[in-house]
This record gives structure tokens, C-alpha cells and sequence, in this order.
């Protein structure tokens, strides 16, 4: 039986700020996840970053987070997007080494002197009337503390579909958390399904790069974090390419095999993130959909193809290559999926990010239905903080909608909710032209 | 949906041949069974159709009152609810009788408007087509009430609409390549503006139409002006058709001023008969000539009246250039007199001015001056435009027209696309408030359904 302040679950982005936040204000912290192998993975793109993400990055980094000064170290080429408009849509993007940003995530919250890292799967949050006191772990072990921060991701039910078949996972290979679900739906938090996707991952030497676009970093990188005294490297180069008729051919030849298309499916997805069997689908006069290659780090051949999330079978997938050049004779090291999980009503969470039902109870990333590491990062970071405060009877650090993306990401969850995988954009910002990348620390 | 029965006279309190109480709401229908009971034995109550019957008071367990009952099933209805309609003797004690039997069986008395407020809620009508019912009602022409039937059919939301969807449409382009950088997706300040150019005119002609729209409810307001003495009380009674004005063979009989409504065919003018115009030590008339004065500036016409029996004096000319560029009809008085006034010369000094010989006393040509009133005054509301009626509409309006013009001034003096967005997208919730319809998310709605962008 272990004592803590504060019980992360979940090491993803929204876990490892929770958990960072928490243990740097001085209160002892644990983070259970199911794989400390895994800590800060990417499972999607390999990149921080964008519009209104850059934002937020920036935001979390001025609060003392620490996904901008981490995605700053370990990346490989820099984009400051927008450069020819003004400074509020300005916004700093960057490719990561994914295995570099987990390894080295890792290595700094081992150094952490009042973090506890645990390996477990939470089948059980613990309660005290209506006051969560802890959880349970798969071995029957139970650790207690006065706030749990619940950050699972995709885990909550994970189905992931490819083709027609599917099965239970959490992330591609790794096994779904199924109990829990059925745990906090007891307790009165409503469950909803939600969808998200991911493309297909590519081995680099099976791809002729001369049939495609390079794209390189900018000369003068920015960083993130105000922090980053270095000076930014680019390391890669990114590539463009198109789809073709004949990949869109392909693609309606197999919509029967589509889970999307057949109804398999039935989460919500996002509609800023189609599938490319979507996307063909839903805007037949477009002749070609262009499509990045990003290579997921320094030392893995693995490449990602950002553009062609999909959940049509791997035969599908291995045709729609076929069809575009450079990529007739690539090579799949990981099909694309489609994954639905469980989300939580976000309208039953305070501003805090702790739920009503459940006090001492908060939630942050995927289960409260966002999309994205930078979403899920500010919404642990803003949960960590006010655990925090809350133990120590301190008053709440909230942020309005005129003060931070934060603000805005928020109180669109609580006071909105949302029906399909939440993104910030910075148009969601009625102050968008005061919430600036060289102003978040003000 | 709202919950409760309510239940209300509809027409008119006060004696006449029908009277009609209305109920709406899911209970309508049992409540109106209590209260009313088919002079066949056993019929039940058809969907439209007028059922007779006889009013029931369930407590007393006798019926009075012989009525038509018609039930309309939700949502067909005007509120989109169950609605029924009990049409009895316009009697005021009856129809008193029948709400409070209503209320007893169970509804409750509806609060002003509330019928409308329900068809409004439940999504049947908009604002303006709340508005539209309003003024239909109280309409003061057919002209004006025809515009309200056009609104209330839908006409000026429908161009709201589609003026919203014209801007959601370019503001989606532009948030999009805003937000996806990497899309490349490629916006032409050219169909932008051009774009803009065609909302900013659309709005700015539905400002304009206000004027118009004004003018129609409130009527015109016509100013009858000349020296004293020379008939326009007499003409003032004349076009009233009634001796509204006191009329006496002395200058200076009217001190102060009156006005009066006047419809002609499906116009209304609001007449003004005023002191006549001229020096005068009595303080009281100089009082009157100087708020005659004022209205006669502010008036949308004047009858400028003329002795025809007297020879013209220069006071004559300065009246006329005192109006100059108001609209004027001059009208030479006392034609069945003898007469003394070059009338045809007068008329060639002022070409571009109306003019008709008449006589008030006797009642010569002045049912020609009412059709030359009409001609010259009341403007042409074109044919399918839509007008505005409400002040409410037009300062919304003119907040849309003020973002939008300053978003494309932004735009031209090349200010980046975030910059004068953030004008444009004030115009969104603006239509909103003018229909009464919000809807959030509709630009990042209109990105995702016809753009495709993401990963």
C-alpha cells in the first residue's frame, strides 16, 4: 500500500504534466501507468505544435510545464507557421524524435524527487462517500492519496479497427482498460464513444524520395519554450506527395471493407482529422489530397504519413501506395487504424477539470474528449495545479477566455462539451488577436 | 417544448358576432374535452375540421353556449404545439366563462404574446417573423401589412440567411488557410472583396428601405403651409371629411397647430393644418408659426396653398424658396372664386413643382389632389425587396454594415487576413441576434464541409 498527495493515472502528455506540476509544488506524487516503457509516447503524428497548439504549448511553457522546453530538445526540425501574417497567428510547430521525447520525458521525471513512477493497470478509482481516495491496480494492490488525476487517452474501451476486423487494444499493441469504464460510468460520470485514427507508418528505404517534395525547416528556428537557451537544429526534412485518381479508385473500390463506411463504427470522429477514405468520400470533385512524409525520429526507419489516416484493411492500404509515386513499392512497418474509445461528458467537469459526481476526482486529455498532446498536456497541467492548490486550501488557478488559449480550451469543455474529438483552433478565440505566442508568459 | 395548457381570448374584448379562445400545449386536447362537449354523443374530436358543440361546465354538470371547435394536432400548428380553437358568440361574459372553465380543467391563463413566444421557442418562427405577426396586426395600411405578410412568409429571414451563409462561406475560407498553414490552401483578396462588396450593399440597402419601411407604418407626414387666410383649415376639414379644424372668415383663426390621420386608398399621411405663415405681434399665433415652421422643415411634403382670388404678393415667392428642396404640391385656393392670381404664369415660374387649382369650400378637385398626394409623395416600394420596419432591425443592421465596411477598408489598406477577419466575423452573431437564431461553431463547421484538411 503506497501513501501519496496526489495519484496520477496515465503517463501521456496531460499524465506527465499533472504529474510534473504536482511534484514540483511539493507534494509527493505518484503516476501509475500500464507501461513505463511508454511514457510520453506520440501514437499519432511525431510533432508538437501548430496553430492555437503552439499557443498552448507556449501558454503551459510560461506556467512552468514542460512539454515546450522537452519538445524543444528533442526536435528535428522547426516551423515557426504563418510567418508572412501577423504576430497572433503566428504559431511555432516542430517535427520530435519520438523516441528520443519519451526517453528523455522519462529521464527527467525519474530525477523528480517527489515522483513516484508505478507500473499498473487502475481497474478501480476508490472512493469515500463521494470523495475519491485512490485507486486499484490490476494486482489487487491499492494506492491511496488525496486527489487521483485520470488522464487514459484512448485506453477506455480502446477498439481498434482495420478493415472489418477489430479488436480491443488501448494503442496499437498494447491492451485496452476495460474495467475502468465500467467503474466510472457506475459512478455517475456518462461514458460516450468517441473515434480517432491514425495513418499508416512506413520504412524509409522502401520509398523513392526523388519522386517526392522536400520540405525543410526554417533557417532561424524559434523555440517553444522561453527556457530553450540553445540554439535549434534541423535535423530532417519532410517530404510532400499527392494522391491520384487512381489511389481514390482504390479507395471506393473497398469502401465495403470501410468500418467507417459500413457503420461498424459508430463513434464520432473528428472532422478536422478525416480519414483519407473520408476525404475522398466527401469531396469527390477534389482530383488529389496532399499528404506529408515525416520521419518519426533520428534512429527508426519508421516514417509517418501524415494525410492518409485510415481504418480500410491492410490490402487496401498496401494499394493505395501502389498507386502513388514514390510510394509503389513502400513498405508498411505499422498498418493505419481507426480507434473508438470511452469519453466522459466534459459538462460534468468544474473548472478545474474536477468532476462534480466525484470530488478530488479530475480528469484530463482524450477522456474529456480533446484531440491532440497539446490539448491534453495544458488540460494535465491546469488539473495538476489545482489538485495541488486544493490540498494545500489555496485558491484555484483559473484562466478566462480572454487570458489564455488555456482559458478558452477549458470553458469550451465545461461549459459546451463536445460531440466529436475536440481541437483548439485559434478562430474558437473571440481575443485572438491578444493571445499571442510572445505574450503568453505576460 | 414548454410543459403547461395555456389558454386565452384571441379576439378582440368586446361585443360582436364571434369570439374565439384558444388553448395550446399538450393538455389542449383533454382540457377541451372537459370543457366542450359534441352535439353528436360519442364523436370524437377530427383533426381540422369544425366540430359543433356546446360549451360544458363540468362542475355544474350543464352546458351553455353553443360553439365551433377545432383542434389542431402539434406540430402543425402555430405554436407547434396541440392547439385548439373554441369559437363562440364574441360576448364577453361567454368568453370570460369559457377561459375560466379552461383554467379550472386545468390550463393556465397565457401571459401577453405567449402564443407567439411558444411558436418562436419551439423553432417555428424567427424574430422577424415575430415581429412580422406584430405589425401585421397592427398594420395602419395594406401596404404596410403586405411587407409584414412577405416578413412573416419569411422573405427578409430568408435573406438574412443567406447573407449569413455568404459570410460564414468567405470567413470559412479564410479561417482555413489561417489555421492550416501547411494545406497551402490559397484565398484571392479579389472574391473577397468582391464578396463583400455584395453583403456590404445587401445590408446597406435593407438600412436604406428603413426610411421607407417608417414611412409606411408611421404614415407621411404632410404639412398644409401658406399665408393666413387663404383656406387651409377649410382644406384641412376637406380632405378629413369632417370639421376638425375651426374655420372663421378672420386671418389668424388657427393659433396653435393640428394633425390628423388620412387614409387614401393604401396610403396614410399624417396632415398638419398650422397658423398661416406671416408677421404677426400675437405671441400665441408666433408660438404656432414657429413649431409650424419646424414640422413644415421636418415634413416629408407640403401643400403649399395659394389665394387664387388675390393677386400674388412676393411673400408667395418666399414661401416657396423657404421650402426648396422639399417636395411640394402648390395648390390654388378659391378657384370658384373670381380669379386675380396669374395662375399660369406662377406655374411657369416653377416648372418642376406640382400644381392643381382647387377649392377647398367647394370641394373642387380635391379628390384629384388626393390621387396627386399619392403620386408625388408616397414612395414606390419596388417589387420584391424586402423593407424593415423596426428600429431594432436597422441599428443591428447598421453594426453588420460597420463591421463589414470596416473589414473591407482593412482589407484594402492590406492589413493581414487575421486582421480584418476580426471585423468580419462581428457580422455573424450580429444576424444572429436580427433573426433571433444563434448558432455557434458555423465557421469551423463550414471549414470541415468543404475543405479537407487535417492529417
Amino acid at each position: 500500500m503506497i501513501d501519496c498527495d496526489v495519484l496520477v493515472i496515465g503517463a501521456g502528455h496531460a499524465g506527465c504534466e499533472a504529474a510534473h506540476a504536482a511534484s514540483k509544488l511539493g507534494l509527493e506524487t505518484c503516476l501509475i501507468t500500464a507501461d513505463l516503457n511508454k511514457i510520453a509516447q506520440m501514437p499519432c503524428n511525431p510533432a508538437i505544435g501548430g496553430l492555437a497548439k503552439g499557443h498552448l504549448v507556449r501558454e503551459i511553457d510560461a506556467l512552468g510545464g514542460i512539454m515546450g522546453f522537452q519538445a524543444d530538445k528533442t526536435g528535428i526540425q522547426f516551423q515557426l507557421l504563418n510567418r508572412s501574417r501577423g504576430g497572433a497567428v503566428q504559431a511555432p510547430r516542430a517535427q520530435s524524435d519520438k523516441a528520443l521525447y519519451r526517453k528523455d520525458m522519462t529521464k527527467f521525471l525519474r530525477s523528480l524527487p517527489n515522483l513516484h513512477l508505478v507500473q499498473g493497470m487502475v481497474t478501480q478509482i476508490l472512493k469515500n462517500g463521494n470523495l475519491a481516495c485512490g485507486v486499484k491496480i490490476h494486482t489487487g494492490e491499492k494506492l491511496f492519496g488525496k486527489a487521483v488525476i485520470l488522464t487514459p487517452g484512448t485506453f477506455l474501451n480502446g477498439l481498434i479497427h482495420i478493415g472489418l476486423e477489430h479488436h480491443s487494444a488501448g494503442r496499437d499493441g498494447e491492451p485496452a482498460s476495460l474495467e475502468l469504464s465500467e467503474n466510472l460510468d457506475k459512478m455517475g460520470l456518462r461514458l460516450f464513444r468517441l473515434k480517432t485514427g491514425t495513418p499508416m507508418r512506413l520504412h524509409r528505404d522502401a520509398i523513392d524520395w526523388s519522386l517526392l517534395k522536400p520540405q525543410s525547416g526554417d533557417q532561424n528556428p524559434v523555440p517553444f519554450s522561453f527556457r530553450t537557451k540553445t540554439r535549434l537544429e534541423n535535423k530532417i526534412l519532410c517530404f510532400i506527395g499527392y494522391t491520384n485518381a487512381k489511389t481514390h479508385e482504390v479507395i471506393h473500390n473497398s469502401l465495403d471493407k470501410s468500418p467507417l463506411f459500413s457503420g461498424i463504427i459508430t463513434g464520432i470522429g473528428p472532422r478536422y482529422c478525416p480519414s483519407i477514405e473520408d476525404k475522398v468520400v466527401k469531396f469527390p470533385h477534389h482530383s488529389r489530397h496532399q499528404f506529408f512524409l515525416e520521419p518519426e525520429g533520428l534512429n527508426t526507419p519508421e516514417v509517418y504519413v501524415n494525410g492518409l489516416s485510415s481504418s480500410l484493411p491492410l490490402e487496401t492500404q498496401n494499394l493505395i501506395l501502389k498507386s502513388i509515386p514514390g510510394l509503389e513499392l513502400a513498405k508498411i512497418l505499422r498498418p493505419a487504424y481507426g480507434i473508438e474509445y470511452d469519453a466522459v461528458d466534459s459538462t460534468l467537469l468544474s473548472e478545474t477539470l474536477e468532476t462534480y459526481p466525484i470530488a478530488n476526482l479530475y480528469l484530463a486529455g482524450q477522456i474529456n474528449g480533446t484531440s491532440g498532446y497539446e490539448e491534453a498536456a495544458a488540460q494535465g497541467l491546469m488539473a495538476g495545479i489545482n489538485a495541488v492548490l486544493k490540498i494545500q486550501r489555496k485558491k484555484s488557478l483559473i484562466l478566462g477566455r480572454s487570458e489564455a488559449y488555456i482559458g478558452v480550451l477549458l470553458d469550451d469543455l465545461i461549459s459546451q462539451g463536445v460531440e466529436e474529438p475536440y481541437r483548439l483552433f485559434t478562430s474558437r478565440a473571440e481575443h485572438r488577436l491578444h493571445l499571442r505566442i510572445d505574450n503568453a508568459d505576460k | 417544448m414548454q410543459e403547461d395548457t395555456i389558454i386565452a381570448i384571441s379576439t378582440p374584448l368586446g361585443y360582436g358576432g364571434l369570439g374565439v379562445v384558444r388553448l395550446s400545449g399538450t393538455d389542449a386536447l383533454s382540457i377541451a374535452q372537459q370543457i366542450f362537449r359534441p352535439k353528436r354523443k360519442k364523436q370524437t374530436f377530427p383533426p381540422r375540421r369544425a366540430l359543433l358543440g356546446n360549451i360544458y361546465d363540468f362542475s355544474k354538470n350543464e352546458i351553455f353556449e353553443e360553439a365551433f371547435l377545432i383542434f389542431f394536432p402539434a406540430p402543425r400548428t402555430y405554436t407547434r404545439e396541440d392547439v385548439i380553437e373554441i369559437s363562440c358568440h364574441g360576448s364577453p361574459v361567454v368568453l370570460e366563462e369559457v377561459v375560466r372553465l379552461g383554467i379550472k380543467a386545468g390550463a393556465r391563463h397565457s401571459e401577453p404574446g405567449e402564443f407567439t413566444l411558444r411558436a418562436y421557442l419551439n423553432g417555428r418562427i424567427d424574430v422577424l417573423q415575430a415581429e412580422a405577426i406584430h405589425d401585421i396586426i397592427h398594420a395602419s395600411s395594406i401596404k404596410q401589412a403586405k411587407i409584414s405578410f412577405h416578413q412573416l412568409e419569411g422573405g427578409l429571414s430568408k435573406k438574412l440567411l443567406s447573407l449569413r451563409e455568404q459570410i460564414i462561406d468567405m470567413l470559412s475560407q479564410i479561417e482555413a488557410s489561417l489555421e492550416f498553414p501547411r494545406e497551402k490552401l490559397k484565398i484571392s483578396p479579389k472574391s473577397i472583396t468582391k464578396s463583400l462588396d455584395r453583403a456590404v450593399q445587401t445590408v446597406l440597402n435593407l438600412v436604406e428601405s428603413y426610411n421607407l419601411g417608417k414611412t409606411l407604418a408611421e404614415g407621411l407626414t404632410l404639412v398644409l403651409a401658406g399665408r393666413p387666410n387663404v383656406g387651409k383649415s377649410t382644406l384641412f376639414n376637406a380632405l378629413l371629411e369632417r370639421e376638425r379644424s375651426i374655420v372663421t372668415p378672420f386671418p389668424g383663426t388657427t393659433r396653435d397647430y393640428l394633425q390628423e390621420k388620412i387614409h387614401i386608398k393604401d396610403s396614410v399621411f399624417t396632415l398638419t393644418d398650422m397658423a398661416g405663415l406671416d408677421k404677426t405681434t400675437q405671441p400665441a399665433e408666433q408660438e404656432g408659426i414657429k413649431k409650424g415652421k419646424k414640422l413644415a422643415l421636418e415634413a416629408d411634403g407640403i401643400l403649399l396653398v395659394l389665394d387664387a382670388s388675390k393677386t400674388q404678393t412676393n411673400e408667395d415667392i418666399l414661401l416657396i424658396n423657404k421650402f426648396e428642396g422639399k417636395k411640394i404640391i402648390l395648390l390654388f385656393n378659391k378657384s370658384d372664386l373670381h380669379k386675380k392670381m396669374n395662375v399660369e404664369l406662377f406655374k411657369k415660374g416653377h416648372p418642376d413643382l406640382a400644381s392643381l387649382e382647387i377649392s377647398a369650400l367647394t370641394g373642387k378637385n380635391i379628390s384629384l389632389l388626393k390621387d396627386l398626394m399619392r403620386e408625388k409623395f408616397v414612395p414606390s416600394t419596388g417589387k420584391s425587396e424586402e423593407i424593415i420596419l423596426h428600429l431594432r432591425q436597422k441599428l443591428l443592421l447598421e453594426s453588420i454594415y460597420s463591421a463589414l465596411k470596416l473589414g473591407r477598408n482593412l482589407l484594402m489598406d492590406g492589413y493581414s487576413e487575421e486582421i480584418y477577419v476580426e471585423e468580419i466575423r462581428k457580422a455573424v452573431p450580429l444576424i444572429g441576434e436580427l433573426t433571433g437564431e444563434i448558432l455557434n461553431d458555423d465557421i469551423l463547421k463550414e471549414i470541415f464541409k468543404s475543405f479537407c484538411v487535417g492529417k
